[in-house]
């Protein structure tokens, strides 16, 4: 079951909206207090805040709990500082560093 | 490197502030129908209009300055090939 996950988005937004349309539009009798309805009529927007939000919070915890490690990083600028060393010596021109 | 320390501050401020906007939000749209108007919750509430043209018009003048976005780009990519 190879679904891509854009096409269950899809699937679940279109039957949500055909449910609540039917609803909307009167299509049966439905006997629900003042409340429940008020609630039903505002869902999509509702629905549409909670994804923002969901999405804005995972987000913000990628990027909080991302994983950089620090001497990774400082061993890579040596690396890459011998290698120019070592690039120079043989005769290599930077052109960061014509004159 | 700017900002090592600060990823994780913004981070967690992303996170707070789609914590915060959830909790209002529910509260405005799905509990407070169910409290009785003299209730003094309520003040701390606009009235429910703007619970849905609130978003609506940020959700369009965010299109609207993605679609111009889009639009400026290509168009000055277009000028810059002629």
């Amino acid at each position: 079951m190879a679904i891509p996950k854009l096409y269950q988005w899809l699937l679940a937004a279109s039957t949500f909206m055909a449910a609540w349309l039917s609803y909307v539009l009167g299509f049966f009798q439905t006997n629900l207090r003042h409340e429940y309805h008020e609630i039903i009529l505002v869902l999509p927007i509702y629905l549409l805040m909670a994804f923002a939000s969901y999405s804005l919070a995972l987000l913000g915890y990628r990027v909080a709990t991302f994983n950089d490690c620090k001497e990774a990083a400082a061993e890579l600028q040596e690396d890459v500082k011998e290698a120019r060393k070592d690039l120079e010596r043989i005769g290599y021109k930077y052109a960061s560093d014509w004159q | 490197m700017p900002g090592f320390g600060m990823d994780q501050a913004v981070g967690w401020s992303f996170v707070s502030l789609a914590g915060f906007i959830f909790t209002y939000y529910t509260i405005w749209v799905i509990v407070l129908p169910f409290v009785e108007p003299d209730q003094p919750i309520h003040n701390f509430f606009l009235p429910r209009f703007y619970a849905i043209a609130g978003p609506l018009v940020a959700g369009v003048v965010a299109l609207t300055m993605i679609g111009s976005f889009i639009a400026y780009v290509s168009w000055s990519k277009k000028v810059k090939k002629s």
